[in-house]
């Protein structure tokens, strides 16, 4: 008999809101509730966490990101939640605008200041902003995403103003533990669980069966602080010139394409960086620095496109770090298929087109849209 | 001395992460790199720890000239030691994570912190010039993630942390080594301002646990769950037109926040 795992065509497959079918590897029958709902659906079914009024308090403070939070500051919220008793509410202090509801990622009481965006250095304004807060609630612990996006450093000087107990870069926690890489990461390190707890990402899994009460405080009034630093702006950049090691969203092509040019429109489309499997360098369609994997480079982006990649264990070596695999394959047996989060069957050329138009209309209606709204 | 403003680079023990060698830290030896730059062979070079440290010979390789030690007390607090050495030194330069223990890249914050200084993380540029008023300045280029770069500035003195990426070349000479120096510093007396967590290390290399909500759920649904879990692998879409499939990919995208669009 072979080993060959065959996928059946014909298997169940729920109907998206969008009228689409969509068929889940290894599903039998519903299991997942995301699945075809939407995921406000979703989570409108989810419980309270706790009924019980908040004796005491955990704090997550994140900055948002063009309005939302990313999937690290939701596993701050997350962590906070998760680690609390009936009687711990869950405070989440948001700095920059937010526009979702941090009620259904465990937050009880939100508090926001659309002013502290993370695109402005003004870190002097955001201690004093939260060590108000940290007054007022007296948290037992304060989760923060340790990230170089401004929450890191912030983490950093409240813990140096408070000579806190505090843990950075943790990898792992429980209710009474956090462990983090020890010697550049060479052993795992444990403590019991400090104040501050700064998060590596990936630490937590951010999807809760419960909701938090959700409810918006009205935030304080900023404090008049003469800050001791002078922010001078960010500089303009090309996403094209970013380095592929520091690239977040990277569409990285292999044999399957066949147009470069295809590819490079839909990575400028997408405002992602370029890069490539060893057989398409080495065919010549891109430079050595593009290529990915055990022979070429690590990256670390968030959302990668392979277009075009089967998926041979030295080129997934490449892209370990990487937290959305999106691929696009004519072969539903290709070994990328289990590495990629979401895979599209067919083929890349048309696939790349389609998704270019696509990805071209929703950026223009989108730009409509949030010109209404201002 | 053309240079009127004064700067003192810290470095560590550095440790290879897999060998255990030890050798000069990365970061600390970029950082290193860059005071150079800043104040050329006027740069003070300080280690808070044992003078006996293997590592320092790599740094007087790579250019430390005199490395001045600090002596590290009962209480180990190596920011209580660095900041009464420090007091009258205008920038200090700090790597960002040390190599060996937690690496927590609190200790510039801390020193800022005691010196009651400003403190600038990720830098990879700094430079130093004069003001109208008698005063110095230095505008900083720092490092943020997706290929975005800000600019600050700042007054002195302050403490600044390098971030490892900071363009500067590290050559490493043998005659450096051999000429270079250590020289003693006696202890000083100092109470303890950092509070570290009381870490324990594990003998075992393991992977970290996720963090995970425990759900209350039937035993056919966790059982359900189990073996959807086990065929690892993500949605599939096989069907639909080319359109249909470039709004798959453009609602996954739209799902997990990854466009703002
Ligand atoms: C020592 C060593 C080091 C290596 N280092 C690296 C490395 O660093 N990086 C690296 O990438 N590789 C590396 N390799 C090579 C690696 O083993 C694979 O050979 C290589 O990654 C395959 O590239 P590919 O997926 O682009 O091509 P292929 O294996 O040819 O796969 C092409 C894929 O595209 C699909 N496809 C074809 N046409 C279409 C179409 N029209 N539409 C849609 N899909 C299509 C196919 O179904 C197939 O899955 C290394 C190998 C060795 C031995």
């Amino acid at each position: 008999m072979s080993d060959v795992k065959r996928v059946n065509p014909r298997r169940p497959y729920r109907m998206s809101p969008a009228g689409l079918r969509r068929i889940v590897l290894g599903e039998i029958a519903s299991a997942d509730p995301h699945i075809g709902v939407t995921a406000h659906e979703a989570q409108q079914a989810k419980p309270l966490r706790t009924r019980e009024p908040a004796k005491r308090w955990h704090m997550a403070v994140a900055h948002s990101d063009r309005g939302r939070l990313d999937d690290h500051a939701r596993e701050a919220i997350a962590a906070a939640s998760i680690l609390a008793t009936a009687d711990t509410g869950i405070v989440a202090v948001i700095l920059g605008e937010l526009h979702e509801n941090a009620g259904e990622l465990g937050a009880d009481k939100i508090v926001v200041f659309p002013d502290l965006d993370a695109s402005r250095f003004q870190p002097q304004r955001e201690e004093a902003v939260v060590h108000a807060l940290l007054d007022d609630f007296k948290p037992a612990h304060v989760f923060m995403p340790d990230n170089l996006r401004g929450d890191g450093d912030l983490g950093r000087r409240l813990i140096a103003k408070d000579e806190a107990v505090a843990a950075t870069h943790v990898i792992e926690l429980d209710a009474r533990h956090v462990s983090v890489g020890w010697s550049g990461g060479a052993a795992i390190a444990k403590a019991p669980l400090p104040r501050f707890v700064l998060l590596a990402p990936g630490a937590v899994d951010a999807k809760l069966p419960f909701v938090g009460a959700g409810e918006l405080l009205p935030a304080p009034k900023l404090p008049s602080v003469v800050e001791a630093y002078r922010d001078l702006g960010l500089e303009p950049m090309e996403t094209a010139d970013i380095a592929l090691e520091e690239a977040d969203f990277i569409v990285s092509a292999g044999n399957g394409v066949e147009n470069v040019e295809t590819l490079g429109t839909l990575a400028r489309t997408l405002g992602a960086a370029v890069g490539a499997s060893r057989v398409a360098v080495d065919e010549g369609k891109f430079s050595r620095d593009k290529q990915i994997g055990a022979s070429g480079k690590s990256v670390n982006a968030t959302t990668y496109f392979a277009i075009g990649i089967s998926g041979a264990v030295q080129h997934l070596q490449g892209i370990k770090g990487c937290r959305h695999v999106i691929a696009i394959n004519r072969d539903g047996g290709a070994p990328i298929v289990k590495r990629a989060d979401l895979t599209v069957i067919g083929d890349a050329e048309e696939l790349m087109q389609a998704l270019i138009t696509r990805v071209s209309q929703a950026r223009e209606q989108g730009e409509v849209s949030r010109s209404k709204d201002e | 001395m053309s240079n009127a403003f004064t700067v003192a680079v810290l470095i560590s023990a550095g440790r290879h992460p897999v060998s255990g060698a030890p050798r000069a830290c990365r970061g600390d030896a970029v950082a290193m790199a860059l005071g150079r730059r800043m104040a050329g062979d006027g740069v003070r070079v300080v280690h808070a720890g044992a003078a006996e440290e293997p590592s320092l010979q790599d740094y007087l390789a790579l250019g430390a000239g005199t490395i001045e030690v600090l002596p590290l007390g009962n209480s180990g607090d190596a920011v209580a030691a660095l900041a009464s050495h420090l007091k009258s030194v205008d920038v200090i330069l700090t790597g960002s994570n040390a190599e060996s223990g937690a690496g927590s890249g609190l200790l510039p914050y801390a020193l800022a912190r005691a010196l009651a200084r400003p403190v600038v993380a990720n830098v990879l540029e700094a430079r130093v010039q004069k003001t109208a008023v008698e005063g110095w300045d230095v505008e900083i280029r720092q490092f943020l993630p997706k290929g975005q770069r800000r600019r600050i500035g700042c007054a002195l003195p302050l403490v600044i942390a390098v971030h490892p990426l900071a363009p500067v070349q590290l050559k490493y000479a043998y005659a450096r080594r051999v000429s270079g120096r250590i020289e003693r510093f006696p202890e000083t007396p100092a109470e303890t301002c950092v509070v570290q967590p009381g870490w324990t290390v594990e003998t075992a290399s393991r992977r970290p646990i996720r963090l995970k909500a425990r759900e209350t759920k039937s035993g056919h649904a966790r059982m359900q769950a189990a073996v959807v879990a086990e065929a690892k692998g993500g949605v599939v879409a096989f069907e639909g037109s080319t359109v249909d499939k470039a709004q798959v990919m453009l609602n996954y995208l739209r799902e997990h926040r990854l466009v703002d669009f």
